[in-house]
């Protein structure tokens, strides 16, 4: 072993196993070397001297303010991400509420708005019909008879029917109609424009007119009767 | 040391990321010492290694994910963050204030066998340790986390190189290269009242 590898690996000579070469080497080198010999016995004080400065040190640890300084950042840090994990929970329930309440109320309107557009002429016609039976502005031009045959009942649901607008009418003209229940013959029917069956033309039937602000027939419904 | 299951340290950190404190206070006392010395060694300053500490703990806290138990163990880890902290320490720290002060603590006569000691001795032997430690202290950093590790810790080469995360021969010749300047260094120290009171 030369002087350059002594100091390389055999420094350390505890470092080395027992039965390493390398071991057994370096202390055939220490033993022929004085310059080696005296290098290691520095090195053999060098080491003495750290292992005593390790040992000042040795039980050297953090204060316990460290620990009590981390362990509130902790409690701080967990609280902090509880709360947060919550108030975000309450504001996705929240929102989440808010959409199914809108969805709701969207659909009861959509189908409130259905069910009034549906009643709404019907409705409006009941109610001018039982002004006119209470003889409050009843126009009856060209009727003949407000009330039904003797033999006749009127089905209250009948009431419940639909007015078919009379050719040239448009929706919008009704205004403030009048329905007048008048008795004529079907054949009449052609004057108002609408076709009629020439075979059963001579048949007394009962229809309700609704009669606009001139006094002329907007709507006609025919109530089914029963003998 | 058998550490049971459910005390292993990356269970521990995982129960600490969902808020056990009692966890993290296990792992925060089972590793805070060997890093502080750590920090304390290559500092040489008690404050400092204090900072670094709470710091490495703090990032941990913080960022439990950061560490991957695949890579290695959590004192690797934890050893990582603790020298890139000591770097940026001595990075702000001017070169002549680093051996200032150990405190009294750590820099009094514990580890010394006083009784067998005459004043003499006792006073002779302090201020030769205390030379040893200014000299590591002036080591380049890279010969000097060797020194700390392999000659104050007392680490062997393979634990040192992991703890390093370098190979053992880097470590070998780091440690070789920081003896030498040691050396050199304590000789001329040794020297320099020799030479003084030659002259006179």
């Amino acid at each position: 072993m030369t002087c350059e590898e002594f100091e390389l690996a055999g420094l350390d000579l505890e470092g080395l196993q027992q039965d390493d070469p390398a071991h057994h080497a370096a202390r055939e080198h220490l033993r022929s070397c004085p310059r080696c010999a005296a290098l290691h016995e520095n090195w053999q004080t060098l080491r003495a001297d750290l292992r005593a400065v390790g040992a000042g040190t040795q039980d050297a640890e953090a204060p316990s303010r460290v620990e009590m300084r981390l362990r509130q950042e902790f409690r701080t840090r967990h609280k902090t991400v509880k709360a947060q994990r919550a108030a975000a929970y309450a504001g996705w329930a929240l929102a989440a509420a808010a959409v199914v309440l809108a969805a709701v109320s969207w659909v009861n309107w959509q189908h409130e708005k259905g069910r009034q557009s549906a009643q709404q002429p019907a409705v409006s016609g009941r109610e001018t019909a039982s002004a006119a039976n209470a003889g409050q502005g009843l126009n009856t031009r060209g009727a003949i008879s407000a009330g039904p045959e003797l033999g006749e009942t009127i089905v209250a649901a009948n009431d419940a029917g639909e007015f078919t607008l009379l050719p040239g009418t448009l929706p919008g003209m009704l205004g403030d109609a009048t329905v007048v229940r008048v008795q004529m013959q079907r054949g009449a029917l052609g004057a108002l424009g609408l076709t009629v069956n020439e075979e059963r033309a001579a048949d007394l039937i009962q229809v309700d007119l609704l009669v606009g602000d001139d006094g002329q027939p907007k709507a006609l419904r025919l109530p089914q009767t029963t003998e | 040391m058998h550490i049971e299951a459910q005390e292993r340290d990356d269970v521990l950190l995982r129960r600490s990321a969902k808020g056990d404190e009692e966890a993290f206070t296990k792992l925060y006392r089972r590793h805070q010492a060997p890093l502080f010395r750590f920090a304390l060694r290559m500092s040489g300053n008690v404050w400092a290694a204090e900072e670094i500490v709470q710091d490495v703990f703090m990032t941990l806290m913080r960022e439990p994910k950061k560490f991957d138990p695949e890579r290695g163990a959590l004192r690797s880890f934890l050893y990582g963050i603790t020298r890139n902290r000591v770097m940026k320490h001595l990075e702000r720290t001017p070169r002549e204030s680093l051996h200032e002060q150990i405190d009294e603590d750590s820099n009094g006569q514990r580890g010394m066998a006083s009784e067998s000691l005459t004043p003499a001795e006792c006073a002779e032997f302090g201020e030769r340790r205390e030379q040893v430690r200014a000299a590591v202290l002036k080591l380049p950093v890279e010969f000097r986390e060797a020194v700390v590790l392999c000659g104050l810790e007392e680490m062997s080469y393979e634990e040192a190189a992991r703890l390093l995360d370098c190979p053992v021969g880097t470590i070998r010749s780091r440690l070789y290269r920081g003896r030498a300047l040691l050396l050199a260094r304590l000789e001329m120290l040794r020297d320099t009242p020799k030479r003084a009171s030659a002259n006179r």
